[in-house]
């Protein structure tokens, strides 16, 4: 299977040091990556970096075999990465059909015209047109990650990066958070998640990588996870290799 | 009292439109600009310039000078702010001081210290129901609306307005959707600048044309952005109006004087019970 991004020697962080330590990802075309390991250990730094919101300061980035490295956040979004950040993931004070809108005028979808919601996202997120007015802010969090979802696939992104999605979410809304992951993947849309609800975002994961200390510890299939009776010292990167 | 009030609304639609562009301003970029007042006066004298010294009717010189304050305003943050964006908010606030010193003063340079007027006809007061109005007033009343509405839709309607709520709400949000920070930041600049063009020719109209005629208002225009609530519009329009007309109202009880206290009292009132303003967000730290 090709690849649809590799990331290479990738290292990256705040202020003086790396939080990034020569990272090296692959993510098949069409599949779902998840990336665990203990707090601190990386994992949203290394979406922030995916995004163009920080600067790697070594490594490449590759999506489709070209290189990200060098393009701001606006212009990998036009080159087909949708990022749904952890928390604040929508403009709070506007409404849920100007997040809509804005993610189709600037995001690289068909310009000015047509419905906020194609019929493709009608399908994923019926629930969404009975907000349109409401200020994005006073929804719930269940509510508010379905509008991250649906602005984040108002374009059709080559790959999708999720922050935790999961995050805040009862038990109910995280199997329904999934359900939605599950079924944009079937659309054809790539997506590395990144969670701490291990075991549920694996269920639906082709492959899973480990990181700790801002270095990859472990990557296998997810099925192979799941069957592991001792997860934990995996999750938290005491396997020396891939498996 | 109604005279009063009817002169307090009109000081207040004046406000609007400055204190629109601070929080425009604001929003986006995340400092107060105090060089706002001197920017006013800077578009007024040009104004004046084409009015008075070329001759064209007000009208065609106030949308000459605010299309050349906009463009303006965007070359001022290109040298002064865009060099300062990232060390942080206080850095941006001492420059902006200092760019309000240096444009006021070129103003003077040019002008000197003796107030000047528009070159437009004077026309006999009207009256209704006890208000006596001139068509200053009555100008000002129209413009500063016509202004303010046409900024609702483009805020609201116009993709434009809707990226510069969303850079304002959350700037890296907007750039994982799409949204080009420095557009928007040239944008917010060159819409500034046309309120604030707007703004120093109706001080202008109703009062006089004088070097610290925009720093004047500093104080009042920032209570209303603040009482409105920083980033919001329809805040800065209430936030203006409710400024304007008390500060007049206050002249029935205290010395006119003592005028300038109302805005500076309102200010410390709007911070210890609600420091968002009316319309604004509670600060919630990132």
């Amino acid at each position: 299977m090709t690849s649809i991004l590799k990331v290479s020697s990738l290292h990256a962080g705040y202020g003086a040091g790396d939080i990034l330590k020569g990272i090296d990802v692959e993510l098949p075309a069409g599949s779902i990556l998840t990336i665990i390991g203990p707090n601190g250990s990386g994992k949203s730094t290394l979406a922030k970096t995916l995004a163009g919101l920080l600067r790697a300061r070594q490594g490449s980035i590759e999506l489709e075999g070209e290189p990200l490295n060098e393009l701001s956040a606006p212009k990998r979004v036009l080159a087909g990465i949708s990022y749904v950040p952890q928390e604040y993931n929508v403009f709070r004070n506007l409404t849920v059909l100007e997040n809509l809108k804005i993610a189709r005028e600037f995001m690289g979808a068909n310009g000015h015209g047509g419905s906020a919601l194609d019929g493709r996202l009608e399908e994923l997120f019926p629930e969404l047109p009975k907000h349109y007015r409401i200020a994005a802010g006073n929804l719930s969090g269940g509510q508010r990650q379905m509008l991250a979802f649906a602005c984040a696939l108002a374009v059709r992104p080559k790959l999708l990066i999720l922050d935790e999605p999961s995050a805040g979410l009862s038990p109910i809304l995280t199997r329904e958070v999934f359900e939605r992951v599950e079924r944009v993947n079937r659309t054809g849309v790539s997506i590395l998640m990144i969670e701490q609800n291990a075991i549920e975002a694996l269920r639906i994961s082709h492959s899973c990588v480990v990181l700790s200390g801002g270095r990859v510890r472990a990557c296998a299939s997810a099925k192979d996870v799941l069957g592991m009776k001792d997860l934990n010292s995996f999750y938290l990167g005491d396997a020396s290799n891939c498996i | 009292m109604l005279q009063t009030a009817f002169n307090g609304v009109v000081t207040g639609v004046i406000m609007a439109l400055p204190a629109l562009a601070v929080t425009l301003l604001f929003g986006v970029l995340k400092f107060p600009n105090f060089a706002v007042g001197a920017m006013m006066t800077v578009a007024a004298y040009l104004a004046f310039a084409l009015n008075a010294q070329l001759g064209w009717p007000l009208a065609a010189a106030t949308v000459a000078a605010a299309l050349a304050m906009g463009a303006l305003c965007i070359g001022i943050d290109q040298l002064t702010f865009k060099p300062l964006r990232e060390r942080g908010a206080i850095t941006l606030m001492v420059a902006s001081l200092g760019l309000g010193f240096i444009l006021e003063n070129v103003a003077r340079f040019a002008y000197g210290n003796t107030a000047r007027s528009f070159a437009i006809e004077l026309a006999r007061p009207f009256r209704v129901a006890d208000v006596r109005m001139n068509h200053e007033q009555m100008i000002t009343i129209v413009v500063s609306s016509a202004a303010m509405i046409a900024m609702w839709v483009l805020l609201t309607r116009l993709p434009i307005g809707r990226a510069m709520r969303a850079v304002a709400d959350n700037p890296s949000l907007a750039l994982v959707r799409g949204i080009e920070s420095p557009r928007v930041i040239r944008w917010t600049w060159f819409l500034a600048g046309v309120l604030l063009a707007l703004g120093g020719v109706l001080i202008g109209m109703d009062r006089a044309l004088e070097p610290p005629m925009g720093s004047n208002y500093l104080i009042s225009v920032f209570a209303a952005a603040i009482l409105g609530g920083l980033g919001s519009p329809l805040g800065a329009f209430v936030g203006a109006l409710v400024i304007g007309v008390v500060s007049e109202l206050s002249t029935l009880v205290v010395a006119p004087n003592y005028r300038i206290g109302v805005p500076l009292l309102a200010l410390a009132v709007i911070l210890v019970f609600r420091p968002q303003g009316l319309f604004g967000q509670p600060y919630i730290r990132k």
